[in-house]
C-alpha cells in the first residue's frame, strides 16, 4: 500500500518534471494545433511552414547571439543597432560594386571588433554591460545614419546580393538552412566544447570560475564578439531578404530576441539560457505573429497575446519549480 | 495542483486565440463572398498615417469590404513577414500605407503571382503594384518653400528638420535642396534627422539645443520641417524660449498644426495634404479592380493646399 503511494508520487514527480522541462514546448505545440484547427486552409499548409521557417530565421540568428551573452550573465543592448549597421555596410559595399562574398563577410569582421570592444569595456573597467552596450548601440545608430544620410539603401543593389536572402535550396529558403546550420553549430559549441562549458560556468558563478583558472575576461569578450557577429549577420541577411537596407531595420529585432531567450530559458534547461530553448522561443513568437495575422487578429491584440504568453511561460516555470 | 494550473493556462491561451478568431469571423455576417482588404503599415502611430487608415476603413465599410489592419511599429522585416502571411491567407487586396514599396519588392512580386492586387496609399509605386495614391510631394515642398523664402525675403539662416528614410519626406527635402541652390543667400545652419516615433518631442529637444547655441538675433531666421510633427516641436521650443524672430513651416496640414497657425505661434504655414482624398482614390481604384476594370493610373494625386494664418480658420 505504502509502496503504491510512493509509485504514484514518483509518477507525479516525473510528470511535474516533464512539464517543467517540456512545458514551453508543449505550449508551443498547443498553439500550433489551435491555429491549425482555426485556419486549416491557410495555416496548416506546407507553404506556410516554409513561410514561418523563413520568417523566424532572422530572429533565431540574432537571438542565438543574445543567448551567448545572457549565458555569461550579461546583456547586449546593441544587437539591434549592430544589425542595422551590418545591413547598411553590406548594402553600400554591394552598391559600390565590390564582390558579394566580401560585402557579406566584411560587416561580420567589423562586428567582431565592435563586439570584442563591448566585452573589453565591460570586463576591463567593470562597467555594467547594460550601460556599455546601450551606449554602443547609440554610437552604432549614429554611425549608420552618418553612412546613409538617413536614407534607405536600395538603388543599384545587384541581384546577386539578394540571392542569399531570397533563394531556395531544394524548396527550402536559404535563410532557413542558414538558421538550422547556425543553431546546430552553436548548440554543439555551447554543449560539447570547453568554450561553451566555460561560458555556462561563468554565468553560474563568475568568482568560482575565476578561482578555477578560467580566463573570465577573454571568454566574456568572445561571447560579446560572437553576439555582435550574429547580429551583423542578421542585418546582412535582412538587407538581402528585403533587397534594401533601412537605417533602423534591426531595431525591431532587439526586444523579440531577448523575449526568445527568456522563453527559451523556460524550455529544456530550467532557468538557463540554452540554444534549442532560444530556437523554440523564437519559433513560438514567430508562429504567434504568423498565425494571428492569418486569423486576422488586430495588431494590438497580437501584442497583448504575445506579451501575455511570455509572462505566462515565465510564471508557470517558476510555479513549476515551487518558487513563489 | 501546479500541473492543473499549467493545463489551465494553456487552455486559457488557446481559448483567447479561438475567441479572437471567432470575433473576426463573426464580423463576416454570413456573407460568404465578402471581400477582405488588408491594410499594412509600419507607422500606424503617426497622426497622418492613422487618418488614412481610418478613412480607408470607412470607405471599405461603405463598400461592405472586411478590413484587417496590420501595424509593425517601424519594423520593415516584420512588415515583409506579415505581408507574406496575408498572401498565404489569400486576402482580396493589400493596401500599403506610408510604406516604401522598394523594401517589399519580393513580397509585391509574390502577391502579383498570386493575383492579389497591391495598392499604395501615400507610399510609392513600383512594378508589380496596381497603383498608388499620394500627394505630389515635390509640388507641396515647392509650395511651402516658396512661401517661406518669400517670408524670409530671400535671405537668412535656415534650420532643416527632416527624416530622409521616409520616401515622401525625402522627395520634399530633395525639392528643398534644389531650391536652396537657387537661393544662395539662404544658408543652412544645420540639417537634423528627427527620430521616429516621437518626432514632436525629439524635434523640440533638437530645437532647444539649437536655440541655446544660436542666441543672437538673426542667427536662425527660420525652420523648415519635412512634416508637421517636427514643425510643432520646433515651434513649441521657440515659443518657450520667447524668441520672436524665428518662423517655422511644416507640411501635412494636421489639425494641431493648423490650430497653432491660427493662434499665431511661430508655426506660420503648412500645406494641407488631402489624406482622406488619397484613401478615397485608393478605395475607388480597389472597387474598379474588384469589378474587373483597369485602374485609372498607376500614380494618382490628391491635390494639396497652402494653409496660412489668413485661411487657417476656414
Amino acid at each position: 500500500m505504502q509502496q503504491e503511494g510512493r509509485v504514484t508520487r514518483a509518477g507525479a514527480l516525473n510528470a511535474g518534471k516533464l512539464m517543467r522541462t517540456y512545458g514551453t514546448v508543449l505550449a508551443g505545440i498547443l498553439i500550433v494545433i489551435a491555429f491549425g484547427l482555426l485556419s486549416p486552409e491557410s495555416f496548416a499548409t506546407w507553404e506556410n511552414v516554409i513561410n514561418i521557417s523563413r520568417q523566424i530565421s532572422l530572429l533565431v540568428i540574432i537571438a542565438l547571439g543574445a543567448t551567448l551573452v545572457t549565458a555569461v550573465g550579461e546583456f547586449d543592448l546593441s544587437v539591434g543597432a549592430m544589425a542595422s549597421l551590418g545591413g547598411v555596410i553590406a548594402a553600400q559595399m554591394a552598391v559600390s560594386g565590390m564582390p558579394i562574398w566580401l560585402c557579406m563577410t566584411a560587416p561580420l569582421l567589423i562586428a567582431f571588433v565592435i563586439g570584442y570592444l563591448n566585452g573589453w569595456i565591460v570586463t576591463r573597467f567593470r562597467v555594467l554591460s547594460f550601460i556599455t552596450t546601450m551606449a554602443m548601440g547609440t554610437v552604432l545608430g549614429g554611425l549608420t545614419f552618418w553612412l546613409t544620410g538617413g536614407s534607405t539603401v536600395f538603388e543599384h543593389i545587384p541581384d546577386a546580393f539578394r540571392r542569399l536572402g531570397q533563394s531556395d535550396w531544394l524548396g527550402i529558403p536559404l535563410l532557413s538552412v542558414i538558421m538550422i546550420v547556425l543553431t546546430v553549430l552553436f548548440w554543439f559549441v555551447m554543449s560539447h566544447t570547453p568554450f561553451g562549458r566555460r561560458l555556462y560556468a561563468i554565468g553560474g558563478n563568475e568568482t568560482a570560475s575565476r578561482m578555477a583558472g578560467v580566463n573570465v575576461s577573454w571568454n566574456k569578450n568572445m561571447a560579446f564578439a560572437l553576439c555582435a557577429v550574429l547580429a551583423a549577420l542578421t542585418g546582412v541577411l535582412m538587407a538581402s531578404r528585403l533587397g534594401s537596407a533601412h537605417p533602423t531595420s534591426g531595431g525591431g529585432l532587439f526586444l523579440p530576441a531577448y523575449a526568445a531567450v527568456f522563453l527559451g530559458m523556460t524550455a529544456f534547461k530550467e532557468g538557463v539560457p540554452n540554444i534549442w530553448g532560444t530556437f523554440v522561443g523564437a519559433a513560438i513568437i514567430g508562429i504567434l505573429a504568423n498565425g494571428l495575422t492569418i486569423l486576422e487578429v488586430p495588431t494590438f491584440a497580437q501584442d497583448i497575446i504575445t506579451g501575455c504568453i511570455v509572462v505566462a511561460a515565465v510564471i508557470l516555470q517558476r510555479l513549476g519549480r515551487g518558487e513563489r | 495542483m501546479k500541473k492543473a494550473l499549467m493545463v489551465l493556462m494553456a487552455f486559457a491561451i488557446v481559448s483567447v486565440l479561438a475567441a479572437c478568431a471567432d470575433g473576426q469571423n463573426g464580423g463576416q455576417g454570413g456573407g460568404a463572398k465578402q471581400k477582405t482588404v488588408a491594410i499594412l503599415t509600419p507607422y500606424l502611430a503617426s497622426v497622418t498615417t492613422n487618418e488614412m487608415v481610418e478613412s480607408l476603413k470607412k470607405q471599405a465599410a461603405a463598400h461592405h469590404w472586411k478590413t484587417n489592419v496590420v501595424d509593425t511599429k517601424g519594423d520593415f522585416g516584420q512588415l515583409a513577414s506579415r505581408m507574406e502571411d496575408l498572401i498565404s491567407s489569400k486576402v482580396d487586396a493589400i493596401v500599403l500605407v506610408s510604406t516604401d514599396p522598394n523594401q517589399l519588392k519580393g513580397q509585391i512580386q509574390k502577391a502579383a503571382q498570386e493575383n492579389i492586387p497591391v495598392f499604395g496609399c501615400d507610399s510609392g509605386y513600383i512594378e508589380g503594384m496596381t497603383m498608388n495614391a499620394t500627394s505630389d510631394n515635390a509640388a507641396m515642398s515647392k509650395m511651402i518653400t516658396e512661401y517661406l523664402f518669400q517670408t524670409m525675403g530671400g535671405k537668412g539662416n535656415l534650420v532643416v528638420l527632416t527624416y530622409r528614410p521616409h520616401p515622401g519626406v525625402l522627395k520634399r527635402t530633395q525639392q528643398l535642396d534644389t531650391m536652396l541652390k537657387q537661393n544662395p543667400d539662404i544658408q543652412v545652419v544645420t540639417e537634423l534627422q528627427v527620430q521616429v516615433p516621437g518626432p514632436i518631442e525629439n524635434a523640440r529637444k533638437q530645437m532647444e539645443s539649437l536655440l541655446l547655441a544660436n542666441q543672437s538675433e538673426g542667427s536662425i531666421t527660420a525652420v523648415w520641417a519635412g512634416w508637421d510633427e517636427p514643425a510643432i516641436g520646433a515651434a513649441q521650443a521657440i515659443e518657450a524660449a520667447g524668441r520672436k524672430d524665428i518662423v517655422v513651416v511644416g507640411i501635412d496640414g494636421t489639425s494641431q498644426a493648423i490650430d497653432m497657425i491660427q493662434k499665431g505661434s511661430p508655426l506660420i504655414a503648412t500645406v494641407k495634404q488631402n489624406f482622406s482624398g488619397m484613401a478615397e482614390i485608393v478605395a475607388q481604384q480597389i472597387d474598379r479592380v474588384f469589378q474587373g476594370q483597369p485602374v485609372e493610373g498607376t500614380e494618382l494625386y490628391a491635390p494639396a493646399s497652402l494653409v496660412t494664418k489668413e485661411n487657417a480658420g476656414q
